[in-house]
């Protein structure tokens, strides 16, 4: 099993059945694994934020929703993020490829690359970061801290967790 | 009779059985409140630009149950790839109504660009354009008849846009007396009670 494809299984074991993306080279497999996916709701959506404003629609009918994303596109859902997952308390999982960080070859990645975690960390989101595929199961009791507290929930994925 | 926003959501809601309705932040989620609150209302209270995402996260979601948004042209303006994504995704379920009054009303009036005076955008021709072949315009300023174009679109059973010529200016509106979570609360217990 790929990594992508184990990535998706986990997930979807964990109930999250509704899912928008934006793609990013690291999570070109899962997105043609969403594509696919009868058991799930997918679009792909044209920037972050509308995304945000999706998944919390699709949070309204009962769906666990989750955005698929490069963490550069973190900079135009913080809004998004904030006045209405957080205000509502909607809780979303975030399943967002780390670009900028040691293995990056694209150095306009690395500006981003580095605050993500503290940008997550100041908007009150839930952070997990994942040093390689091993820790996959960390993703159990990231969900469901996440819908206990009824927060958001960002699983940072760097290139080594999507390259073993 | 001036024709502003606080006019066709009036006209809106004559319209309007027992559809979910997710409107636009600011003056319109306050005018809207006033006019007519119900359960199947979701105020959106942030977040400008993010109405009609919103509607497109419930209609993809329960297929069974209809959805109205209350748009704003500042507010689509700021989000027009959702248009793209409402258009590719093609919701039977799923009605849009854009009440253009030419400027951005919550702030100060302030004029946007589909503004007659100011610009040259027409959002009509734009969503057609995003691929929404069921987008109307009827002109509440010269009499054009909202009300019975609302129930036209809300016959049909396909994704459609509306888009609704006001005037600037508003009533005063009181604030609305409910929380976040109270909004969320009791219209998620609608949408997952209610047949």
């Amino acid at each position: 099993m790929s990594i992508s494809e184990e990535l998706l299984e986990k997930l979807k074991d964990n109930g999250i059945d509704f899912f928008v993306s934006v793609p990013c080279k690291l999570t070109s497999e899962l997105i043609v694994l969403l594509e696919k996916d009868n058991d799930i709701v997918y679009t792909p959506v044209t920037r972050e934020e509308e995304g945000v404003g999706i998944v919390a629609g699709a949070y309204l009918t009962g769906k666990k929703p989750c955005v698929v994303m490069q963490n550069s596109g973190l900079g135009n859902s913080v809004n998004a993020i904030c006045s209405l997952l957080n205000y509502y308390k909607i809780p979303i999982v975030f399943v967002v490829s780390h670009r900028g960080l040691s293995l990056e070859k694209v150095d306009a990645q690395k500006p981003m690359g580095e605050i993500t975690k503290k940008l997550f960390e100041d908007m009150d989101v839930l952070v997990y970061d994942f040093k390689n595929s091993e820790e996959i199961d960390k993703i159990d009791g990231a969900i469901a801290k996440a819908y206990q507290d009824e927060k958001s929930v960002a699983l940072l994925m760097p290139h080594e967790f999507w390259e073993r | 009779m001036t024709y502003r926003r606080y006019e066709a959501i009036k006209d809106i809601m004559e319209a309007v059985g027992d559809e979910f309705i997710i409107c636009n932040m600011g003056t319109p989620c306050k005018e809207l409140f006033e006019i007519k609150d119900r359960a199947k209302n979701f105020y959106m209270l942030g977040s400008l630009g993010l109405v009609s995402s919103i509607g497109l996260g419930l209609a993809m979601s329960k297929p069974d149950k209809e959805f109205i948004v209350i748009d704003g042209d500042g507010s689509i303006l700021m989000n027009l790839g959702s248009l793209v994504t409402i258009a590719n995704l093609a919701s039977k379920n799923l009605k849009i109504i854009i009440i253009d009054n030419g400027s951005y009303g919550s702030t100060g009036f302030q004029k946007t660009f589909t503004n007659y005076s100011y610009g040259k955008t027409d959002l009509c021709d734009l969503s057609k354009s995003a691929g929404i072949k069921n987008s109307f315009f009827v002109d509440g300023t010269t009499k054009g008849d909202v009300s019975c174009k609302v129930k036209e679109l809300l016959a049909k059973e396909e994704l459609s846009v509306l888009v609704v010529r006001t005037k600037e200016g508003q009533p005063k509106t009181k604030l609305i007396s409910l929380s976040a979570d109270e909004i969320k609360n009791r219209f998620l217990n609608e949408v997952k009670t209610n047949n």
